[in-house]
């Protein structure tokens, strides 16, 4: 088997409840709207529900579990989504399957789907145990994903050790749900607090958006219309950061304010005034 | 009874610096000094065999600049102090015990003369860095992880997370960090919670034990051990 020149990255937090899943989804959908073919592989077998986010759970017909065996061929289980053809899902097995599977199976799901990829995104069980280090063993470059909470960062913390132990590299940073209002009034850790912490290159920061509720429920990730909401918007930068662009990254804790404040500035800035 | 210098023996990388026995000597640099000017003049890289000199790191770089006036660069330690060890690691040299040193009884040395663990890198949440000497730390120690030793902790950065020193009840064992913060910090049997504020910033502080209580204090500038 030759090395597929895909780039598998593996999206983790340790803890459970960042949002590991609705980045899986919406940077996937961001990518493949870049033109990147991307398959997005579910490795949380305990408690599967990218398919959800994604509203694709009535088209799934085989899993992970049936490619191992060897009971149907890849392209059968590959999902494509019906809005976005260059983005396909591959579907978790049952949870049953925790027990047997093992990090060389991970792989060989990995390296089967990175074939015909640009782009292989793994979304990561919670947790460090067995399901951990089976997504990890598959992958090669990892995103940490992690709300500005201390247990958060802690975890994080934790697996980004790991992921160092095992030699992932590199390691990149999203930093999920920001409340600007918060960090400025100094009730929540700021941006600069966490990467004090885990000193990970930057790769987002998504600020907390009601917007995400509402995509999650209608399983239409907000990256699907190009939707303007802050959090939308910050998934986008993430995937084209991911593709080497660079786009600027602005802290919403020093940069949001009023729409009378910021006409003033640019009022200022232009000369008008 | 001045330094002996060697040219290249075996077992250790280039020449090899022997100084007198700790009594024999009174004025090590003048020694050292006479040492190197009776022998014949060498080139290269020069291995220290401190023996028993308890040497700081300001006596280091005098024995550093002395070589390098005759064309020596110093770049190993050898000894039985562990104090001249823990200070030739923090200026970047090569350390290690004396070859003699390891063939002796491990009872004799007790909790004070364990090997100095030196390891590279952040320790995170979550990770235990542990050692029958002493350990000096080149990177943080995040908040959950912990870094324990039966001698002195030595962080060269940030520590944030548990720290316990002189495991095995050595009550002179000290805790040193170029940012001290930590969550709790234990020595011998003693613990205390770190302080609430933070510390005050580039200011490398010390705790040690004073009558049975942890206190934290301004680390001496000859850091890590001045003796």
């Amino acid at each position: 088997m030759t090395q597929p020149t895909a780039r598998i990255i593996l999206i983790c937090s340790g803890k459970g409840g960042v949002g590991k899943t609705t980045l899986t989804a919406n940077l996937g959908i961001a990518l493949a709207r870049l033109g990147e073919r991307t398959v997005v592989l579910d490795a949380d077998f305990g408690l599967r529900n990218l398919d959800l986010l994604l509203g694709l759970e009535n088209r799934i017909v085989y899993t992970a579990q049936e490619v191992l065996a060897g009971s149907c061929r890849l392209e059968q289980a590959l999902v494509k989504h019906k809005l976005e053809p260059n983005l396909s899902l591959m579907p978790a097995g049952n949870p049953r399957m925790l027990e047997w599977l093992t990090p060389e199976d991970m792989k060989t799901v990995a390296n089967l789907v990175a074939e015909r990829a640009d782009y292989v995104l793994i979304d990561c069980p919670a947790g460090v145990e067995q399901g951990f280090k089976n997504a990890a063993a598959a992958c090669r470059e990892a995103i940490v994903i992690t709300t500005p909470e201390m247990s958060a960062v802690r975890d994080a913390d934790r697996v980004i050790g790991l992921l160092n132990s095992q030699g992932i590299q590199p390691v990149q940073l999203v930093l999920n749900r920001v409340r600007p209002k918060m960090v400025a009034s100094q009730e929540m850790l700021s941006v600069d607090d966490v990467t004090d912490i885990l000193a990970l290159p930057l790769l987002g920061l998504v600020v907390e958006d009601e917007q995400v509720i509402v995509s999650t429920n209608k399983g239409e990730p907000l990256t699907l219309n190009g939707s303007p909401s802050p959090a939308g918007r910050a998934y986008q930068n993430v995937a084209r950061r991911l593709r080497g662009e660079s786009v600027p990254m602005v802290d919403p804790s020093k940069e949001r304010r009023g729409l009378r404040a910021r006409l003033l500035s640019k009022l200022r800035k232009t000369g008008n005034f | 009874m001045a330094a002996e210098l060697i040219p290249a023996p075996g077992g250790c990388p280039g020449h090899l610096l022997r100084l007198p026995p700790l009594e024999a000597a009174a004025d090590l640099l003048e020694e050292v000094r006479y040492g190197l000017a009776g022998a014949a003049p060498l080139q290269g890289r020069l291995t220290l065999e401190s023996g028993d000199w308890p040497l700081d790191t300001g006596m280091l770089r005098q024995l550093i600049a002395l070589a390098r006036q005759g064309g020596l660069e110093l770049v190993a330690v050898r000894g039985r102090c562990r104090t001249s060890l823990v200070a030739a690691a923090a200026l970047g040299l090569e350390s290690g015990w004396s070859a003699e040193e390891e063939s002796n009884d491990e009872g004799g040395r007790g909790s004070e003369g364990g090997p100095l663990l030196v390891h590279h890198g952040t320790l995170r949440s979550g990770d235990h860095l542990q050692s029958d000497g002493s350990v000096l730390l080149l990177g943080d120690v995040n908040p959950g992880a912990r870094i324990s030793a039966d001698g002195h902790v030595l962080v060269w950065g940030r520590l944030r997370g548990v720290a316990h020193a002189g495991r095995r009840g050595d009550g002179a064992a000290r805790i040193v960090a170029l940012q001290l913060q930590p969550l709790q910090l234990r020595i011998a049997g003693a613990v205390a919670r770190g302080p609430e504020e933070k510390p005050p910033p580039g200011l490398a502080e010390e705790a040690r034990l004073v009558e049975g209580e942890i206190q934290i204090e301004a680390a001496s500038p000859l850091w890590p051990l001045s003796g």
